[in-house]
């Protein structure tokens, strides 16, 4: 976990979003989420870059949630709780879109696997990962597939499998 | 740099009004120049810009230079955090309340590991909101 949010804290997602703020075990209602972060999605950079940004890049706020869920059964109907979690902040907070990572201890179930791959809403990006036989599954959005590109989880996990989405 | 280049030209109309024009003692005091220039910037830098936290499991206070620009005590917060700041550098964000008022500590410009040191204060914050809402023995008439 602490080194996923060090990769974010040195910019693993500045061509997605400009993530500026991170909070560790955050509460909302039930969930506690191991890693908050707000920001959006205009980046900040220099002079050019940063110029680039302010004309062209749309300034919606985003933001990334990460569940550790240890070693307990990670269900879809646990999955679809967390997720209601998320849709209540992004709703709460008018943001854009937003990132959920769920980690596990335990192998992933193929009902997971099936469920998080064939998830294609573009407000909420999907990554179920196992940090034990280090499998990692994206939904079918783009918000999604840009876990597995920008964020570096695999990095963080020390993955060697491929991705599937 | 500015300031060893300041000194070589201080120390060199100084010897222009004594009259030290070329040779080796004109080479050894501009050699000067490098610890005097040295030594002025940071002193500069010790009395206006050096930041400093000290904290204990109660209270932080932050001297910038000279000045304590921040004192607080960890009871009064709720939710702490990590802020990037125009840089990239992060720094703590000390909530009073979860949408409130905030205080920013300005770790990046000190040696300590951003991610411990807000796990640390976060420590102690929730012990202090642990503490607060255990509830109290009251016996029943």
């Amino acid at each position: 976990m602490d080194a996923f949010e060090s990769n974010l804290l040195h910019g693993a997602s500045r061509l997605i979003a400009d993530l500026s703020e991170f909070f560790r075990d955050y509460k909302v209602d039930d969930t506690t989420f191991a890693i908050y972060a707000k920001g959006n999605t205009r980046n900040k950079g220099l002079f050019l870059s940063r110029f680039f940004a302010w004309t062209v890049l749309p300034n919606y706020p985003v933001s990334l949630f990460c569940v550790d869920e240890g070693k307990s059964l990670l269900s879809t109907e646990k999955l679809r709780m967390r997720m209601d979690t998320v849709t209540k902040v992004t709703d709460r907070d008018e943001l854009k879109w937003a990132w959920l990572v769920v980690l596990s201890n335990r192998a992933l179930s193929p009902q997971i696997v099936s469920f998080v791959s064939r998830y294609d809403r573009k407000e909420l990006g999907l990554a179920v990962a196992s940090t034990t036989s280090r499998q990692i599954v994206l939904s079918n959005n783009q918000v999604g597939r840009s876990i597995g590109k920008q964020l570096k989880l695999r990095k963080a996990l020390g993955s060697n499998r491929r991705w599937i989405s | 740099m500015p300031f060893v280049l300041l000194s070589a030209l201080v120390i060199n109309a100084i010897l222009v009004n004594y009259r030290v024009i070329g040779g080796p003692l004109k080479i050894l005091f501009l050699g000067g120049a490098f610890p005097v220039g040295f030594l002025v910037g940071r002193l500069i830098y010790a009395r206006r810009s050096h930041v400093e936290i000290l904290f204990d499991d109660t209270s932080f206070r932050v001297i910038k230079g000279s000045r304590e620009t921040q004192t607080g005590s960890w009871r009064s917060f709720r939710l702490v955090s990590l802020v990037l700041d125009q840089l990239g550098k992060p720094n703590l964000r000390l909530y009073r309340s979860s949408k409130g008022d905030y205080v920013d500590l300005p770790i990046s410009r000190t040696n300590a590991d951003p991610q411990r040191f807000r796990d640390y204060v976060q420590t102690l914050i929730s012990e202090v909101g642990i503490k607060e809402t255990t509830p109290q023995v009251v016996e029943a008439a």
